[in-house]
């Protein structure tokens, strides 16, 4: 037990340097690489792996004596929470996000410490110890607090009342949502039922199933399945659509989405958000193509009210494409993602 | 004949009286009465001779003979919106809010009542029976001036709707004829059931008289559950409209227009719903009154109550998410606008507030249950690994909260190089809030067991092998939501949602499993020490009436996304709302109105309270020291 302990605490104490070095700027963030595609996990893992080495040093510390007050504990562990969600995570975390964390944080910490009656009198009993102010330094202490609080609280509420010129924050929405219907080459399509016509199998059906299957796969390469080379010149069918849209999106769309799809084109830094990139499982993986239609179609200029600050150039493709012409763009980014368009089945 | 027989055949008498009344609506949706007409033909539909016009249905896509007018095209003016010098809008939503809260309340308490008086039938221990019956009956006591306040709060919402939204409102009731005056004749059913259940409770408390009772509570929360679905066939309509073509018109089959395709998920979503706010409004009348409580008694048994009504709301909670889930997946099966503006669009951020509110809920319902650890001796054993729970929560709920949509200056978007950022972006998608909530909902399973085990130690033979295997399988279900929220993030969208079922089949197993395992090995188990009612920190009662104001809150929240998911349309797509507010409210503004909304049912319901406690008899109280472990006596009687 001791031994194990024992390498917690060093875990505590290894990774509590790091994150000193990283909050002093003696280290780079990603001294620690975040891995790409496991990042959300390493988070979780991290924070996780710090909890266990506090217990080890709190465990070590008490055994030498020099245990940490609960109260410190807690005021300790959640400054620990605030500033590796400032500092650790790139990019960095925008601080409405943080805000949230680090209410949920202090809320845990505040229902650690009160979970049972004898933990809870250790947390206030500092907290007493000054109101009561029994000793000397406590009596300084409540005399400090007496001037700095009121100090505090107008600092405060100055910074809140005080105008300022700062950008403002933008809710942006990411997908706003499609209207019922689109129309576009003079014809309607219904979002709900409308169908993508280069989605067929061998027999010139609509299958999802079977393109599903041809599709590359997933992971942190993007391999192609064997005998499923849209770029072979036999290919046929859904493939030769998949290559036709593949000629297409590097005529007009790759400059902003990227080569890899990923919103990381030759122009993608121009602007402020860069495009989508398609290889987020939050954007075309979880949205119906016929979505994806009314929106390569419309591009930015066709946003709903709801798409508000309406920050996309994307221009409106119907001006410059065939309906056809974007069916086999959209195909071919779903192949070439290794996603399949959103079904409700 | 004596009195007991007479008694008896009195109370079977008014017993099928009550269940023949149940009948009378579906007599009335027979053609003739709904309808006013002699022979079975449908009002408005076309005499012997005239052309029949047929129309689609927009959702059935099945033929009907068109019976009834299409939906108005209303327009800005005094006759399709006349209205005070106010948003006419508020006006309707705090009625409909206030009404909703009563009618959840009067539907929610019943069905409490009716378990426990159950329980209390069925104990054996004659004391307990005693205690269960009394508690029962203060759930009933609370309810009953609450009933009338539902009432006239519905008379209050009608009457809103005549004066401000006069067009809609005919429009509705003209689809609904056939059935509105069974909504009516239900709630006088209900009513009378009520009135001889509370009533008649001392005179039916023993004996067949006592089973008789029982029934009624059932028959009464049946009437109830069927007005609920009736009103719950209204917005149901509202939203996803059936029974009725493109231009609105009523296609004959009542059927259709109450069963749309989110009528029954809505069903169960309310009747969940309205259970875990009923379950958390008691308990917040318990913490009250054990915060106010002068002797250890009083003390004891408010302590026992709060317990009772936050053990049956939160039985209701933990599926609430899973009802709701299904929910939103068929509205966006219904339209993907729809489900869209919902989480991804205009009202995602309120789907944000949801999750925080949802969370505050499992948060305060642990919370409580760790401090009532500190009522047992013998439970300060698990009170040193609170602290991984609490970590598991939170991370849990770090995740569920975690917006798709966040808010950042531009500046931070530069920063973050993208709209998705890599670490937490994916927190903001289906798959890993839903392994966030399982966690968490685990988690409250895992509290639920510790607090079973509190001050026993299982003596059972297999005890070892036993707790080992709990342990095994609380690992299994946590790695394997875990997994499978990790999982879902490399796997297409359609594929993922189906992931959803296994995780909540962890979930579930554990619920079920590992507290029918717990229960037996807890038989005969040695007692370390009593539980000590009453002695629970006053921070528990805080976090119960947390509980109550967070399911007050956030029934609220949903109805208001419900109702504003429509945008501009009284019925979706076949009536459009052109009044001055058809417009969607800010967040902040919305936030503020469902407060008010809020505060006004807290302060009514304080009201409400103190009504009832002006019938309670005031029993005489000696401060004694508890029995160990026995259920505190009731506080008074009836």
């Amino acid at each position: 037990m001791k031994a194990l302990m024992s390498l917690g605490a060093l875990v505590g104490v290894v990774g509590l340097l790091l994150l000193a070095g990283m909050v002093f700027d003696i280290i780079p963030s990603t001294t620690v690489r975040l891995v790409e595609g496991y990042m959300p996990m390493q988070m979780l893992f991290e924070v996780g792996c710090f909890v266990l080495g506090f217990t080890g040093l709190s465990y070590m510390l008490n055994a030498v004596g020099m245990g940490i007050p609960r109260f410190w504990q807690g005021i300790g562990f959640w400054v620990f929470f605030l500033l590796y969600i400032k500092y650790r995570i790139y990019p960095p975390i925008p601080f409405s996000v943080r805000a949230m964390y680090g209410t949920v944080a202090l809320v845990a910490v505040l229902m650690w410490l009160s979970s049972n009656e004898e933990d809870w009198k250790k947390f206030k009993q500092p907290i007493l110890n000054v109101l009561d102010a029994q000793t000397g330094f406590n009596k300084f202490l409540r005399y400090v607090y007496l001037v700095a609080l009121p100090i505090l609280t107008w600092g405060f509420s100055y910074n809140a009342m005080m105008p300022k010129s700062e950008e403002p924050i933008e809710l942006r929405t990411v997908h706003p949502a499609p209207p019922a219907s689109t129309k576009v080459h003079g014809k309607t399509y219904v979002l709900q039922t409308a169908l993508n016509p280069y989605r067929v199998n061998p027999e010139g059906k609509y299958d999802q199933e079977y393109t599903n299957s041809l599709i590359v796969e997933q992971g942190m390469g993007r391999l192609m399945k064997p005998n499923a080379n849209p770029w072979d010149e036999n290919a046929t069918g859904y493939l030769k659509y998949v290559r036709e849209g593949g000629e297409i999106f590097f005529q007009n769309c790759h400059f902003c989405h990227g080569d890899n799809l990923n919103g990381r084109g030759l122009h993608a830094f121009a602007f402020n958000p860069i495009p989508a990139n398609f290889t987020d499982p939050g954007t075309i993986a979880q949205l119906q193509e016929t979505f994806i239609f009314w929106r390569v179609a419309k591009g930015g200029m066709g946003l709903p009210n709801e798409g508000f600050p309406w920050a996309s150039v994307m221009p409106p493709w119907e001006q410059h494409l065939t309906v056809d012409e974007m069916w086999k763009v959209i195909l071919f980014e779903y192949w070439h993602t290794g996603y399949y368009p959103r079904t409700w089945d | 004949m004596g009195v007991v027989t007479r008694k008896k055949l009195f109370s079977t008498v008014a017993l099928c009286a009550i269940v023949v009344s149940l009948f009378l609506p579906i007599v009335m949706a027979l053609p003739s009465p709904a309808t006013g007409e002699e022979a079975p033909v449908a009002e408005g539909a076309p005499k012997e001779g005239e052309k029949v016009e047929k129309a689609r249905d927009v959702y059935y896509k099945t033929e009907g003979i068109v019976v009834g007018a299409p939906a108005p095209k209303t327009t800005d003016s005094p006759t399709d919106y006349p209205r005070y010098n106010f948003e006419s809008r508020v006006l309707i939503w705090f009625a409909n809010q206030q009404h909703l809260y009563y009618g959840s309340f009067v539907l929610a308490v019943p069905i409490f009542c009716m378990i426990i008086e159950f329980m209390g039938v069925m104990t054996k221990d004659k004391a307990l029976a005693k205690r269960y019956d009394q508690l029962a009956y203060d759930f009933i006591k609370i309810s009953l001036t609450a009933y009338s306040l539902t009432a006239i709060l519905g008379g209050i919402l009608i009457f809103t709707f005549l004066t401000l939204y006069p067009t809609f409102f005919a429009y509705l009731s003209s689809i609904f004829r056939p059935v509105m005056h069974i909504y009516a004749l239900m709630f006088v059913a209900e009513s009378g059931t009520l009135y001889i259940y509370y009533y008649g409770w001392d005179k039916m408390k023993e004996g067949f008289l006592k089973w008789i009772h029982l029934s009624m509570s059932v028959i009464l929360n049946v009437i109830g559950t069927l007005l609920m679905f009736l009103a719950n066939s209204w917005i149901g309509f509202m939203m996803s409209p059936a029974g009725v073509d493109e231009q609105g018109r009523y296609l004959g089959n009542i059927w259709h227009v109450i069963h749309t395709a989110l009528w029954n998920p809505l069903n169960l979503h309310r009747i969940l719903g309205n259970m875990a706010f009923g379950g958390g409004v008691v308990a917040a009348y318990a913490a009250y009154k054990f915060l106010a409580a002068k002797t250890d008694e009083e003390r004891a048994h408010y302590d026992w109550m709060g317990y009772i009504a936050m053990a049956l709301g939160v039985a209701f909670l933990i599926p609430l998410p899973f009802a709701g889930y299904w929910l939103m997946r068929e509205v966006y099966a219904y339209r993907q606008q729809m489900g869209i503006t919902l989480m991804g669009g205009l009202l995602a951020w309120l789907f944000i507030i949801q999750a925080t509110m949802i969370g505050i809920l499992f948060l305060s319902t642990n919370y409580y249950l760790w401090q009532a650890l500190g009522r047992m001796r013998g439970a300060e054993r698990f009170q040193r690994y609170i602290k991984y729970l609490v970590f598991l929560m939170a991370c849990g709920f770090m995740v569920f909260i975690t917006p798709h949509t966040m808010v950042m200056t531009p500046a931070e978007l530069k920063a973050m190089g993208g709209q998705q950022h890599p670490v937490l972006g994916n927190y903001g998608v289906m798959s890993a809030k839903n392994g966030g909530i399982n966690v968490i909902i685990v988690t409250t399973v895992l509290s639920f067991v510790w607090y079973m085990r509190g001050n026993k130690v299982p003596t059972v033979s297999w005890a070892r092998f036993g707790n080992i295997f709990m342990g095994v399988f609380f690992a299994c279900a946590y790695i394997n939501i875990i997994f499978l929220a990790i999982y879902g993030y490399y796997i297409p969208a359609n594929v993922r949602v189906g992931l959803s079922v296994p995780q909540v089949a962890s979930t579930l197993s554990c619920l079920f499993f590992m507290f029918a395992l717990n229960s037996l090995m807890m038989k005969g188990a040695k007692q370390l020490g009593p539980i000590e009612w009453g002695k629970i920190s006053a921070r528990s009662q805080y976090a119960l009436i947390m509980l109550a104001t967070a399911f007050t809150w956030m029934m609220g929240l949903m109805g208001y996304i419900r109702s504003s998911v429509r945008l501009f349309w009284h019925v979706n797509e076949i009536m459009r709302d052109n009044s001055p507010w058809a417009y969607t409210h800010t967040v902040g503004f919305a936030a503020n109105v469902i407060s008010a909304n809020v505060l006004f049912f807290w302060i009514s319901i304080l009201f409400v309270f103190w009504l009832g406690s002006l019938t309670a008899k005031k029993a005489p109280v000696e401060a004694k020291v508890g029995v160990p472990g026995a259920i505190p006596q009731p506080a008074g009687s009836h």
